[in-house]
């Protein structure tokens, strides 16, 4: 293996540049549009992170690599080849600086995936040794470790040791023909474990059967946020073969809104082959047992509370009315933020943001979107569906001084549940 | 000469003071004129001596000699024609060879710098031989008799744009009067002919005011050449409505539907056809059934033939498009294919990427 270099870095951004990249470039009508829709530029007013701006490098090796116009002008001289401190200057912009949420893609009018493009632009930088060093040690961590923060199954089994004591209920792991397949993220297992405890709650409470794996119980795929295909199909292998060695139906990813769209919507592209089973999101699921009323709640929340969709959630996957159907049966003052659903504004440390520590001063900046949102509702407690958003939100509460307790869905649901288990559904 | 135009107009042609006004309000209507002037017209015409003129005839046909004389008495028209002193018109003078030639000398010498100067038919800038006049090239004619006129009106599209002569290939290397004089007023009177009551309108303006009339980027006097054809054309609600004849002898012909695909010009053509009419206000060459051919529109005869609709490509630009396309998609599918191969390659030569050199050593 040699080692990353500008050369190979810019083999891997012409690689990238396949057809549809090709379709977005040539049209890109240079409105401007997607810089107000980009957290980094409306929070800051700075032109520099205008999402189309943060293509550049992508953008001159396609123009000269694939176009006539490009090499006529390389020719002439009145455009000078990418080099490596451009890429280098370029971090910023593609990883600091962007959380692939995905609202530039939404509302460009010529309908460019700008966060597609980024995801690819990932890939040359990558391969050319520019990918931030909080990524690099996660990354590193995940393949050799098995999760990116360096959890190891014996912290899992320990947190699995309480639960089962807490709530009498076993936590079934290596489980071979269970129905769901249940994954975590690291981030779950370190600061809210009541999440495991929540999902063994209402598997039991909805009869269905479930396991944990234990080669295989994280979900967040570094490779994805870094940008390099070949991590995550790493990453994405682990899952898939344990779901396929336990031959369950459903594999559940959990709230992780990046986990998501790597298993359910670049997973079986990564693998090259279709899955024997099904992915859903955590919401997803629960959402389908509510509907078949194998989940019964009881109690009402009084405090006023919104909801925080997750970019991936919302605006990859389209899970929009999952959460608000669920919140709803348990909570009484639901009510929407400005912009909610598959507009909503991103926490600001998605896409592996949150693991840069350059990217920290400037995340917490951007986060006054956030604060302002939530000021225009006056609401006293947030709910949303990713781990990675809820520890962004604690964090910015505590840097704006804000008194706001951020709540899991999946473990509010658990708090409501009818005690006794449903029973008419257990013969089934 | 001295005898004005409206003792005349009394004593040898019995034309009544009510008649004689009724002329003059034709011609402030036909020129747009406030009815007020219409006592000042008259008075004007009434004690003006009679405007010398000079009238020069180049390459022409004569056709715009007949459409004036075609005006002729007992219409207005030509006692108008009767009022000014017509020194020199070598067709309707009755004085021939040197007694003709000497007829314009004397009326130059007598009129310096006041004489009105008609030119009719373009001037060959070829040969000279192609077109004389007493042994004297067209082209220094007219330099001689311009230099002492006061005005000049170029009569017809000939004289005005240069015409039929001037059409492609231009064998005698025609030219307008414009083209060659540049340092007097000239008023392009265009037709092929011009309307008689515009000759005679602008000659009395001229006489009235003692000024050019208003006129439009080619010379041309508004009020006469101010709107198109296609804007004042009894036939335009058809246009409106998208009936149009397709044939001449169809239903839509005989129904007087627009001629527009039949190539009508009237939607490029500037001139009062519509509006004053020919042979006394009888028709007009679209009312007889028959398209505008643009006359008085410089290059009407090189404009891609008088039958062609104004809006289809001429010809060979469906055919030179078609390769266009042909020529384009080839080099396109070309480029795409040299485009995949460039990056099959680079996915060829793509290193996996693994943790272990994820950061540069050394």
């Amino acid at each position: 293996m040699s080692n990353a270099s500008f050369s190979r870095g810019y083999q891997a951004l012409k690689a990238q540049i396949d057809a549809p990249i090709a379709a977005y470039f040539s049209s890109c009508v240079h409105c401007g549009l997607c810089a107000e829709a980009c957290l980094f530029f409306t929070e800051t007013r700075d032109p520099k992170y205008t999402p189309i701006h943060k293509l550049e490098p992508l953008r001159k090796v396609w123009e000269q690599e694939y176009t006539l116009v490009g090499k006529l002008k390389a020719w002439f001289g009145l455009s000078t080849p990418l080099h490596d401190q451009e890429l280098a200057d370029w971090q910023e912009f593609i990883y600091n600086s962007c959380t692939l949420c995905g609202r530039c893609s939404l509302v460009c009018p010529v309908g460019n995936d700008l966060s597609y493009m980024i995801r690819k632009e990932r890939e040359g930088m990558v391969a050319a040794g520019h990918a931030p060093d909080g990524q690099i040690s996660a990354a590193k961590r995940a393949i050799t470790v098995g999760s990116p923060m360096g959890v190891k199954f014996p912290a899992l089994q320990a947190q699995i040791k309480h639960i089962e004591k807490d709530t009498g209920f076993i936590v079934p792991v290596n489980q071979v023909g269970a129905e769901y397949m249940v994954t975590l993220s690291s981030m779950e297992i370190m600061n809210y474990p009541e999440y495991l405890e929540a999902l063994a709650r209402i598997f039991k409470h909805a009869g269905k059967t479930w396991t944990l794996c234990s080669e295989a119980f994280e979900a967040t795929n570094t490779g994805i946020q870094i940008g390099s295909s070949d991590i995550a199909r790493e990453l994405v292998s682990r899952l898939v073969n344990a779901a396929e060695r336990l031959q369950v139906k459903t594999l559940v990813s959990p709230e992780c809104g990046h986990a998501y769209t790597a298993i359910r919507w670049e997973g079986a592209n990564l693998m090259g082959k279709a899955f024997t089973f099904k992915v859903q999101h955590i919401l997803e699921v629960l959402e389908e047992l509510r509907q078949q009323g194998k989940l019964k709640t009881e109690g009402l929340e009084t405090a006023r509370m919104t909801f925080h969709d997750p970019c991936q959630l919302v605006r990859r996957g389209g899970v929009i009315d999952e959460p608000r159907n669920l919140l709803k049966t348990v909570a009484q003052n639901f009510v929407e933020m400005e912009d909610a659903g598959k507009m909503n504004w991103c926490c600001g440390a998605g896409g592996g943001v949150g693991a840069i520590e350059q990217a920290h001063e400037l995340k917490t900046r951007v986060f006054q979107r956030k604060i302002s949102q939530l000021d225009a509702i006056k609401v006293e407690t947030v709910v949303t569906a990713c781990a990675n958003c809820r520890i962004t939100l604690e964090e910015g509460f505590e840097a704006y001084n804000r008194e706001m307790p951020v709540l899991g869905l999946t473990e509010l649901i658990a708090q409501h549940l009818v005690e006794e288990p449903a029973t008419e559904n257990a013969h089934e | 000469m001295s005898t004005s135009l409206g003792a005349i107009l009394r004593e040898q042609y019995g034309v009544s003071r009510r008649d004689f006004l009724k002329f003059c309000s034709v011609l402030a209507s036909s020129m747009a004129i406030s009815p007020t002037f219409i006592p000042r017209i008259a008075e004007a015409l009434e004690k003006t001596p009679r405007q010398s003129v000079i009238w020069l005839s180049f390459q022409e046909c004569t056709g715009c000699t007949e459409s004036l004389t075609r005006s002729n008495a007992p219409t207005l028209e030509s006692l108008i024609l009767e009022q000014i002193s017509l020194d020199y018109h070598h067709t309707l003078q009755a004085a021939a060879g040197d007694a003709a030639e000497r007829a314009r000398d004397l009326a130059m010498k007598a009129n310096q710098g006041k004489y009105l100067l008609i030119v009719d038919g373009s001037v060959p800038m070829g040969n000279s031989g192609y077109s004389t006049i007493a042994g004297i090239s067209n082209v220094d004619a007219l330099r001689e008799v311009a230099s002492g006129a006061s005005a000049i009106i170029a009569v017809g599209t000939c004289a005005a744009f240069g015409g039929l002569p001037h059409a492609n290939p231009n064998p005698t290397g025609a030219v307008s009067v414009s083209e060659i004089i540049t340092d007097k007023p000239i008023i392009n009177i265009s037709g092929c002919p011009p309307i008689p009551v515009v000759i005679t309108g602008v000659i009395a303006h001229l006489i009235t005011f003692g000024v050019l009339p208003e006129l439009d980027k080619l010379g041309r006097p508004l009020s006469f050449y101010g709107q198109n054809i296609h804007d004042r054309c009894y036939r335009r609600p058809f246009y409106e409505k998208g009936l149009f004849a397709e044939d001449f002898d169809d239903a839509g012909a005989k129904k007087g539907w627009c001629l527009y695909k039949l190539g009508c010009k009237g939607p490029v053509t500037y001139n009062a056809c519509a509006t004053l009419k020919w042979n006394d206000g009888v028709s007009f060459p679209i009312e007889a059934g028959h398209g505008c051919i643009g006359c008085s529109e410089p290059n009407f005869w090189d404009a891609g033939g008088f039958y062609r609709p104004l809006a289809v490509p001429t010809e060979g630009v469906a055919q030179l498009t078609q390769m266009a396309f042909a020529a384009g998609g080839a080099l396109g599918i070309a480029a795409g294919v040299l485009n995949a191969k460039k990056r099959d390659h680079a996915i060829a030569e793509r290193e996996t990427v693994s943790i272990d050199d994820l950061k540069r050593k050394g």
